[in-house]
């Protein structure tokens, strides 16, 4: 059934400006700037910054297993706001991405174009390095990507068990397998280690905790590849995010690509593999974690360049020279 | 309770299945109603009525009147004696919360990862708020809590409990941490380091129980060391006795975090272990190292051992000093068992003094990753029970 997503010809012929050809849209004044020691206005500053897209799959450096999701030049504007601007992004199995920035910067529209709610005015989704269209959240499901929103969208007055499988029960000759599906339910709960007593409890009774494991869990029984967490941790308690913390580093321990996304920077230090930074819908920093201080990320959300920003720079002008 | 060991399918054994099921239920979670007991052992309401009447008897359990969306229900929770302590661990990347009533039984426990250079503030607020919601998980009020045991993964002078060698928890540098955690949790607190009170852990209730000289050897984000002589810690002048990270292992090695060349901990820590693993594996965590190592993975595998070698010289210079009945090994590395300890053996046993009467032990940690919040719960039970509300308390069973 997903093959109509997948399908590239159909891709190209719907999406011209965003084919898998690379349109070499890149900006001369911007090329000759290229300087060994870019000056730091210039780095920051830059809000004309050009298509970075070269509309290929990068070659990411050997080691690395390829990508299971990569976004490359993707614009998405709302009247005059453009909410992303020339975002590539990439997503790995096994890994925790985060992405940070200020309120505004692009990182829920971001998520959302992942999950099929915004599809992109421009630029490549790309599965498996595959050009894919994500139009609908029906088809991100169906595609692998499960998207837990800030808001949950659990009903209060079910049950857990009701709010995993509303709309998809499990029936036989018409009822409802209620045993079957409760089995399931603590199946996922037991593999994603969260700490639920009863199935049957109504969501209503639950902890924001708790409320966050059965909105993943539910996410899950479509056996996504990637999870996509909106904001899970803000407003929860301490031990409520002690949990969810726990729930993210297991998720990533079973292979999924985990996308992260938060204000929170104690949470994403904790946990996060590689670091986004974004900024006024621009990507102003790249990492891995391990390589930035907790500085580098507060300078890169705020605008100040560092060698963050520089680097991550440096790099995007060189995938456009290159 | 049972003194025999029932027959196996036998409707006993089959009731003491079920009595574990319940406490293992009420462990994990706090604690719980007769309903919730149920669905979370798997078991009928009958059953767990009846089993939870029998454990309340024997004072395994307590149970208190509760009202559940409108229903009256009974609340069901681990007895607890005497009052409550608290050990908590900062470790490198990981919090470890455990709360245990006065004669040592683990009533709840909480754990969650930290971020790289975690900040002391930021640390010790969520440890006091995580500390109050299991106090609250378990029906317990704060006054209930006597003391508080703290491990950190740094030298602590444990006169004051503060860090008298800066820049190994960057974050904590300068802090008080006693007198700042205590004013948090209106309650004392004890600090000592990790390693210290993972030894201590360890020579209790693990792989060193009986050993009058026992040394323990974290290996995972860095290497330390915690030596207990006689059933005491022993700390040195001022705490940072058993830092064989700072050994020189590499003569012309790299320039250590400490400002000497060639340590150790910079050849055995979490970055240096990954970071030669990049070119091949990408970018992997000290977890999935582990995890490899343990799947078979060659690359991995032998970092283990390499850092296992290195181990190994650090362990034979401390046994030639404290000649310990047992070393024991634990920290992230530790789990991957043999495959780090046999080069660790191989190597310390080609330059220790060999010593017929007491040949050098080596063995992998028994209460793993929990042995320092174990230790600093019996460092805070130790404490306690010096002050004189409480000598009551008896260590008889």
């Amino acid at each position: 059934m997903p093959t109509d997503h997948r399908n590239p010809a159909r891709d190209a012929s719907q999406n011209p400006a965003s084919s898998a050809v690379p349109s070499r849209a890149s900006n001369p004044a911007r090329d000759t700037s290229q300087n060994p020691a870019p000056s730091a206005t210039q780095v920051v500053d830059d809000s004309d910054r050009a298509a970075s897209s070269t509309g290929q799959v990068t070659k990411p450096s050997s080691p690395l297993p390829p990508p299971i999701l990569s976004l490359r030049g993707v614009c998405k504007k709302f009247g005059s706001v453009r909410a992303l601007d020339h975002v590539d992004f990439d997503i790995r199995a096994h890994e925790v991405v985060a992405v940070v920035g200020d309120n505004a910067a692009g990182k829920s529209v971001l998520a959302k174009t992942i999950a099929g709610v915004h599809p992109p005015d421009s630029g490549t989704i790309y599965l498996d390095g595959r050009p894919t269209l994500i139009p609908t959240p029906a088809a991100a499901h169906e595609l692998g990507v499960a998207t837990v929103f800030q808001d949950l969208a659990l009903c209060d007055n079910l049950d857990i068990v009701a709010n995993l499988f509303l709309g998809r029960e499990a029936r036989a000759y018409g009822v409802m397998k209620e045993a079957a599906m409760e089995d399931i339910a603590r199946s996922v709960f037991g593999r994603i280690g969260a700490r639920l007593p009863s199935v049957r409890t109504k969501v209503a009774a639950l902890s924001g905790g708790q409320r966050q494991s059965t909105a993943v869990a539910r996410a899950l029984l479509g056996s996504p590849r990637i999870v996509v967490l909106d904001e899970p941790t803000s407003s929860l308690s301490v031990t409520q995010t002690a949990e969810v913390l726990n729930l993210i580093e297991h998720l990533r321990d079973l292979g999924y690509g985990v996308m992260l996304i938060s204000h929170i920077l104690a949470d994403v230090q904790a946990v996060a593999d590689r670091l986004v930074v974004m900024r006024h819908g621009r990507i102003n920093g790249e990492a891995p974690m391990a390589d930035v201080s907790y500085e580098d990320i507060i300078a890169a959300i705020t605008g100040v360049p560092n060698d963050l920003t520089r680097a991550t720079q440096r790099r995007a002008d060189a995938a456009r020279a290159g | 309770m049972t003194t025999e060991r029932p027959t196996l399918g036998s409707q006993s054994s089959l009731r003491e299945a079920n009595r574990g099921r319940i406490l293992d239920a009420i462990k994990r979670f706090g604690a719980l109603t007769q309903v919730e007991i149920a669905d979370a052992a798997g078991l009928s309401t009958a059953t767990v009525s009846n089993i939870v009447k029998e454990l309340t008897a024997n004072g395994v359990v307590t149970t208190s009147p509760v009202s559940r969306s409108g229903r009256r229900a009974l609340q069901v929770s681990l007895a607890r004696r005497l009052g409550l302590v608290a050990g908590v661990h900062f470790a490198s990347r990981t919090l470890r919360i455990e709360l245990s009533d006065l004669v040592g039984t683990v009533i709840a426990q909480q754990h969650m990862p930290l971020p790289a250079d975690h900040r002391a503030d930021t640390g010790m607020d969520r440890a006091a708020l995580l500390i109050a919601d299991l106090l609250e998980s378990i029906g317990a009020s704060h006054e209930e809590l006597r003391g508080v045991g703290l491990g950190i993964a740094a030298p602590v002078d444990h006169r004051d409990g503060s860090l008298p060698v800066h820049g190994i928890q960057r974050g904590w540098d300068e802090v008080q941490i006693a007198p700042s955690m205590a004013r948090r949790l209106d309650t004392p607190v004890f600090v000592d380091n990790d390693a210290n009170l993972a030894a201590l852990a360890e020579r209790r209730f693990g792989a060193a129980q009986g050993a009058d000289v026992a040394a323990y050897v974290y290996v995972g984000h860095g290497v330390g060391a915690g030596l207990v002589i006689d059933g005491q810690i022993f700390r040195g002048a001022a705490g940072t006795a058993g830092e064989i990270g700072h050994i020189r292992v590499v003569d012309s090695g790299a320039i250590c975090h400490c400002g000497n060349r060639g340590c150790l901990e910079t050849v055995v820590n979490a970055n240096a272990l990954v970071e030669s693993l990049r070119a091949t594996h990408g970018n992997l965590s000290l977890r999935d190292v582990v995890n490899q190592c343990l799947a078979g993975d060659a690359g991995c595998s032998r970092v283990v051992a390499d850092a296992g070698l290195f181990v190994g010289v650090a362990v034979a210079a401390l046994a030639n000093v404290i000649n310990p009945r047992v070393v024991v090994i634990g920290g992230e590395l530790a789990r991957c068992g043999d495959l780090l300890l046999d080069p660790i053996r191989n190597e310390a046993g080609r330059a220790v003094l060999r010593n017929p009467a007491s040949p050098l032990r080596i063995v992998q940690a028994a209460l793993g990753d929990l042995a320092p919040v174990r230790g600093a719960t019996a460092l805070a039970l130790d404490s306690v029970s010096l002050t004189a509300d409480i000598t009551e308390v008896s260590y008889a069973n």
